[in-house]
């Protein structure tokens, strides 16, 4: 009984401990510079504002907003359909020796890799192909950083489906391609959608190659939004909570949706929830 | 199509982009780092190990490797423990377990730059809400990430807020995937609580931890966004981390040369320490199939 109680409150603490900080994130984009500076400290605005939002628009979120929409989606379209064609090789066929092995860990290894050894590189390649600060060049970076999640993700998906299928499909005159098409992909598109969400995510968050490979509004994404309201003089916080706040509720939307798989997606398919 | 041909042509587009990011960066870092590059010229010429050399005797360097392995360490180590003692409690039985769990789960979810500046808006100093709260409690307000010794602490905090989530999340599976039968084992044996905890759950829960520490220490080892962010690196270098000095090297000071000979570093010592984890799991057979 005593530990029902204990436990109770703990859970009770750790969870205003986990809510309170987005909840102050979300009432510090709605406050004017009065009630952010103002003692004591309100969770609910006195003079509650959308004007941090207005001077957000007037400064061209709207442009941040569309560049992170457009390199999202195209991310992971390209990298759901490269890795899921990787994932049913490298599932289904044997290379010789033992090139499965090599060719997997090989892709897992990649992320071992830390962005910053890449990024250089990649920047210097940007440069010399035209591309930087275009959303083309940010969506190749992202896709050849998601496509190891990818193939990794779906492969474990793939596996589970037993290949009987596809071969009865086979000898009743399937194509390989066709047997796959219509008999196993359709039994991994859950697992599939919640790959595809999870590349939506992370390259709606990223930051270090979106900071480096854009520089304008041209192809700037809104994490880079949310960082610019640290100027060298002074922040807008007011300007920096509406901006943070945009970032983040499209993410939380999309991680939720996709709880039942959040186990397998940050584990790298390592753990099978 | 016939399948020899079908395998490799499936596979080819995924290596392709693979190539373009590890190989093609690996080779480049590895010809950059033999170089330096006259910025206002562009010239460049060949200086063999200079670039090493260089590190082994700059103290920003090691002031950076320090500040991250105390990162790495400390934020890892809390965020272990206490995503532990959350999944042993989310494992009971009891009403609204399920809520918690999912609540719980917020602070990972949100983009890693989001949960910089809301803690930099709650460390505000003196509008901020931290400190109002310790002077509440009677204690006087802080510096927090703005203080050259309270700022390391500060970010460290920040990463154990958004990421014992995820430990809690993945020990949990790995609890969840425990079958009954060891512990009514154990019941007959009349095994305490702690007894049962030693005996039983640690050593079956001891793949989920290796990969969640794992996978924790190589995000913590690249460090990046939330010390740009809420510190860039200050004050007087307190908070700088690797991959923030290979940032401001290669794109402030434009010296690539030595910033990609210090990402190759980075890069060894994550290798490095991720194998010693990976050949644990291979021998746990968690990445066997």
């Amino acid at each position: 009984m005593i530990w029902r109680i204990l436990r109770a409150v703990l859970l009770l603490f750790v969870a205003v401990i986990v809510i309170f900080p987005v909840a102050w994130l979300v009432s510090t984009s709605f406050k004017t510079d009065v009630d952010i500076f103002g003692i004591p400290p309100m969770l609910f605005p006195q003079h509650p504002t959308g004007s941090r939002y207005a001077q957000l628009w007037t400064y061209g979120l709207l442009a941040y907003l569309v560049n992170s929409v457009i390199v999202a989606i195209s991310t992971a379209v390209i990298t759901i359909v490269v890795g899921t064609l990787a994932a049913f090789s490298l599932a289904r066929f044997r290379l010789p020796g033992k090139w499965n092995a090599r060719v997997s860990f090989w892709i897992l290894s990649t992320r071992m890799f830390p962005p910053i050894i890449t990024v250089i590189p990649l920047f210097q390649l940007m440069r010399f192909l035209g591309l930087v600060d275009t959303r083309l060049g940010l969506v190749i970076a992202y896709a050849a950083f998601n496509v190891p999640f990818v193939v990794w993700m779906m492969r474990g998906f793939i596996v589970e489906i037993p290949r009987d299928l596809e071969e009865v499909a086979m000898v009743d005159g399937c194509s390989r391609m066709r047997a796959f098409r219509s008999i196993s992909l359709p039994l991994v598109v859950p697992g599939l959608a919640a790959t595809a969400i999870f590349t939506v995510i992370m390259s709606w968050q990223e930051f270090l190659f979106a900071l480096v490979l854009t520089q304008t509004p041209a192809s700037s994404t809104l994490p880079i939004l949310v960082s610019s309201q640290i100027t060298q003089y002074q922040i807008l916080w007011g300007q920096m909570g509406a901006a943070g706040t945009i970032t983040m509720v499209p993410v939380l939307v999309f991680a939720f949706s996709v709880q039942r798989y959040l186990v397998r997606g940050m584990s790298f398919g390592a753990v099978k929830g | 199509m016939s399948d020899s041909r079908l395998k490799y042509l499936l596979l080819a587009p995924a290596i392709i982009l693979l190539l373009v990011l590890t190989v093609y960066p690996l080779v480049f870092a590895v010809a950059a780092s033999l170089q330096t590059v006259n910025v206002r010229t562009g010239a460049q010429r060949f200086v063999g190990l200079a670039n090493f050399a260089r590190i082994a005797s700059d103290p920003l360097f090691w002031n950076a490797a320090r500040n991250t392995a105390i990162y790495t360490g400390i934020a890892v180590t809390v965020e272990l423990v206490l995503g532990l003692a959350m999944a042993l409690i989310l494992t009971e039985k009891f009403r609204s377990r399920n809520l918690f769990r999912t609540i719980f789960l917020t602070p990972m979810m949100l983009p890693p730059i989001v949960a910089a500046i809301i803690f930099k808006i709650i460390y505000m100093q003196q509008y901020g809400v931290a400190n109002w709260f310790l002077g509440l409690l009677g204690i006087k307000g802080m510096l927090w990430e703005a203080g050259p010794r309270t700022a390391l602490f500060s970010l460290v905090l920040v990463d154990i807020w958004e990421w014992t989530p995820f430990m809690f999340l993945i020990l949990l599976a790995g609890l969840q995937a425990i079958p009954t039968d060891p512990y009514e084992a154990a019941k007959v044996d009349g095994a305490t609580w702690f007894q049962e905890l030693r005996h039983v759950t640690f050593p079956l829960l001891t793949p989920a931890v290796l990969i969640a520490v794992l996978l924790r220490l190589m995000d913590t080892l690249r460090i990046f966004d939330q010390v740009f962010v809420m510190t860039g690196g200050g004050p007087a270098n307190s908070t700088e981390t690797l991959s923030l000095y290979v940032y401001q090297t290669g794109f402030r000071f434009f010296d690539v040369g030595y910033a990609t000979a210090m990402s190759f570093i980075l890069l060894v010592a994550t290798t490095v320490i991720s194998n010693i984890f990976i050949s644990r799991l291979r021998a746990e057979e968690v990445f066997s199939q």
